[in-house]
């Protein structure tokens, strides 16, 4: 069978592409370029996942294999569907999630439609993720690589036609896998960090982007830390260079550890509170991907709000495309913006969404900006 | 499937151009020859590779109207055309003289990338207006030249990578040399070399590039052609190989190949005519089919067009998928098969851009691959369109 690969130069989708190889399939790899090498990475910094250098290397593992190879050029929509709304919301206090943006957006229906066109009748990818008969989403059983949660918003159309060979992996065996194979990549180190954003500073290229896009450079400027009684206790460079939940980004005068909960861009005010303020118990979510619900209903199951948090007994009631989520007991840093995805029973994904609202946090319910 | 399929028709020899058996035959010879060393050595080794490289030198210049002391090698065609760039600007500028650069958005990556290097580090950069068909005048060249005085380097390619548009490189020479003295012309024959005349002296640049492998000749070696006299910032350090202009042991292998490669560009000029008329069938073909065609075909081997609705990035991969080598533009974009710049360059819109398709032929391409290739576009033309409406719909 034709079967397209979608490479991005890592040991995954390469260990892919060779054991479709090994199955017999005709495989053909393809790489989509989505950004231009950045100032990092031309200092040589390294490049992560669709960096010029590593198509390149896609380019070189298909030829040590022996499969033909495409680059495509997708900076457009990358940059409209990915980077933008990365650096808006980022400008508008929220915690934006492009790693799913990128598998709502980029990784499948481009290539499926290019798929299409040189007749292939499938497409694979090197996620850690199990896709049943085309109809269901499995977390990987590589609890280590388990990629489901970036997954859930791919949509079913897509579902059908994709496969995730790796999915029944450990990554320790496709590192041996591709030793073996004499990959040159197999010994390369998981990319941790947002692609685009090589060296992990986040708020330089949301910086300069908001200022490219001519969003107001109001919320880009210093501001002062609260806490949650409205007390000035620190400050920072800008609400786009602190996430909530974490402790980076700003700095206050008393050595105690303090984590964002709220970000007010109109008074560019970030608050800050101790663990137990991180806590929530309600949140409500919307684009609802209803993999396996119904319209409307409720069900009892586990949610995870970031990608390596720990899955949380909840209970979910939706109604088209929007959820609320009642948590057994309360989470820590769930931030609008993030995706919460809901797994069923034997790591089936049921479904998930966009994080909208957390509520009994401090200063009342966060919302999203939209 | 094993790629690349056993049979492939090669509609793409502008990004390369397979050896020819005799460059094959001279380079087992040579490397067969035994007494060959470094030829930058002094001891009996180094002279007889040194004789090599020299008679290889004698014959590049000999093929482009050139004397071999204005003959300097490089790695290739790029390497010539950032040396005569980078290291022209330099040179004039340690000399106190206007530095700027003059250049066209339609010429080759090697030139517009090196141009914009310069730009990045406070170099004066213009851009020399372009017609919407690819056509470069020598006055509007001038008026470059004229309306700026800081520009002290001019580059126009002698033939157009992607379209086959030719330059009339010498008028624009004497048309710069007429608005001013001094200023240096700078001409990427690259893609001239082996389909028209390339005539340094007569043409009267000052500094022209050369690239084997666009001449059946070996990858990984070419050559910057300039006035013995010219002085050129250098671009590397060590030692004084190629008199100082590109250091580094000499690659006497690459050259030898190179310069039995020139020797032997004459006699395919004299069946270039050939390829115009498979050019022109081709052409023909795509008109009949509904395409349109990019710029002025006026290399013989050179075809530039596209077709509404159907990405050439699609049509190039169906086409790799049946055999048949063909591309959407320079080979030099990272492999990718992105909007051609050249035709960004002429104004094309993006959409319009991205539905090129160059084909180009070679010495041993025969009318049976030209009608291959004529015979299923309707089919492939049609194939890619419909894929391309799903998608978009």
């Amino acid at each position: 069978m034709r079967v397209v690969c979608a490479m991005s130069g890592g040991v995954d989708s390469s260990a892919t592409a060779s054991l479709l190889l090994d199955a017999g399939h005709e495989v053909i790899g393809m790489t989509m370029r989505l950004y231009d090498a950045s100032a990092d990475e031309q200092k040589g910094r390294g490049g992560t996942c669709c960096s010029p250098a590593e198509v390149d290397l896609a380019r070189r593992v298909c030829a040590q294999i022996g499969i033909p190879h495409y680059v495509v050029d997708e900076r457009e929509r990358f940059q409209r569907d990915v980077i933008d709304p990365f650096a808006r919301d980022y400008a508008a206090g929220l915690t934006p999630n492009p790693c799913t943006r990128c598998n709502q957006h980029i990784k499948f229906q481009p290539l499926l439609q290019r798929a299409a066109a040189i007749g292939a009748e499938a497409m694979a990818t090197g996620h850690y993720a199990r896709n049943l008969y085309g109809q269901s989403l499995l977390r990987g059983v590589d609890p280590r690589k388990d990629q489901s949660y970036f997954l859930f918003s791919m949509g079913r159309d897509a579902l059908q036609q994709v496969w995730f060979p790796l999915g029944t992996w450990n990554k320790d065996d496709v590192r041996k896998y591709a030793e073996a194979k004499g990959l040159p990549n197999w010994g390369a180190p998981d990319s941790q960090e947002l692609c685009f954003v090589p060296g992990g500073n986040h708020g330089d290229v949301v910086q300069r982007r908001a200022r490219e896009m001519g969003l107001s450079d109001a919320a880009l400027q210093p501001g002062s830390v609260v806490d949650t009684d409205g007390n000035v206790v620190g400050d920072h460079d800008g609400i786009h260079r602190v996430t909530v939940g974490q402790r980076r980004g700003f700095r206050t005068k008393t050595p105690e550890r303090r984590y964002v909960l709220k970000v007010v861009p109109e008074s560019r005010q970030v608050v800050v509170g101790d663990v137990s303020d991180t806590q929530t118990a309600r949140i409500e979510v919307g684009e609802l991907q209803r993999l396996e619900l119904a319209e409307r209903g409720s069900v009892q199951c586990t949610v995870q709000v970031r990608h390596k948090s720990k899955p949380a007994a909840a209970e979910v009631s939706w109604d088209g495309h929007k959820a609320v989520v009642e948590f057994a007991e309360p989470i820590r840093s769930a931030s609008p913006g993030q995706a919460a995805v809901f797994y069923g029973e034997d790591d089936l994904v049921l479904g998930g969404g966009w994080i909208t609202k957390v509520e009994d946090r401090a200063n009342g319910p966060l919302e999203a900006q939209a | 499937m094993r790629y690349p399929p056993a049979l492939v028709i090669n509609l793409d020899h502008n990004a390369t151009t397979p050896l020819h058996p005799s460059v094959r035959d001279a380079l087992v010879e040579v490397l067969q020859r035994p007494g060959l060393g470094n030829p930058s050595s002094t001891h009996g080794l180094g002279r007889s590779c040194r004789e090599v490289v020299e008679a290889a030198r004698r014959a590049l210049a000999g093929a482009l109207d050139a004397i071999p002391l204005g003959v300097t090698f490089t790695s290739g065609g790029t390497e010539a055309d950032n040396l005569a760039l980078l290291g022209g600007s330099a040179a004039l500028q340690t000399a106190g003289k206007p530095h700027g650069v003059a250049t066209s958005r339609t010429e080759h990556p090697a030139v517009v990338s090196a141009a914009e290097a310069l730009a990045a580090r406070g170099t004066p950069v213009v851009w020399i207006p372009v017609a919407a068909d690819g056509s470069i005048s020598p006055d509007s060249v001038a008026r470059v030249v004229k309306e700026h005085p800081e520009i002290g380097l001019v580059s126009v390619a002698a033939a157009n990578h992607e379209l086959g548009n030719i330059h009339p490189v010498a008028a624009i020479a004497a048309a710069v040399r007429e608005t001013r003295e001094g200023v240096l012309v700078h001409t990427d024959a690259v893609q001239a070399f082996g389909k028209v005349p390339v005539r340094f002296a007569e043409w009267g640049v000052d500094l022209l590039s050369v690239s084997a492998h666009k001449i059946y000749g070996p990858t990984g070696i070419g050559a910057l052609i300039h006035h013995t006299h010219l002085k050129l910032g250098p671009r590397s350090f060590g030692g004084s190989q190629e008199r100082g202009r590109r250091v580094g042991t000499e690659n006497w292998m690459g050259a030898h190949g190179f310069g039995v490669a020139a020797s032997l560009v004459d006699e395919g000029l004299a069946q270039i005519e050939a390829l115009a008329v498979h050019r022109d069938a081709l052409a023909a073909a795509v008109t009949a089919a509904g395409g349109r065609i990019h710029g002025m075909p006026m290399l013989a081997n050179t075809l530039n067009f596209g077709f509404d609705s159907a990405p050439g990035e699609l049509m190039c991969m169906n086409l790799d998928l049946e055999g048949i080598a063909a591309s959407t533009g320079s080979a030099c974009s990272a492999g990718s098969l992105e909007p051609s710049k050249v035709l960004l360059g002429l104004g094309m819109p993006p959409q319009r851009a991205a539905e090129a398709v160059r084909v180009s032929m070679g010495r041993f391409t025969t009318a049976a691959d030209v009608a291959a290739f004529a015979g299923m576009l309707p089919t492939l033309v049609e194939r890619v369109r419909k894929a391309h409406q799903r998608a978009s719909s």
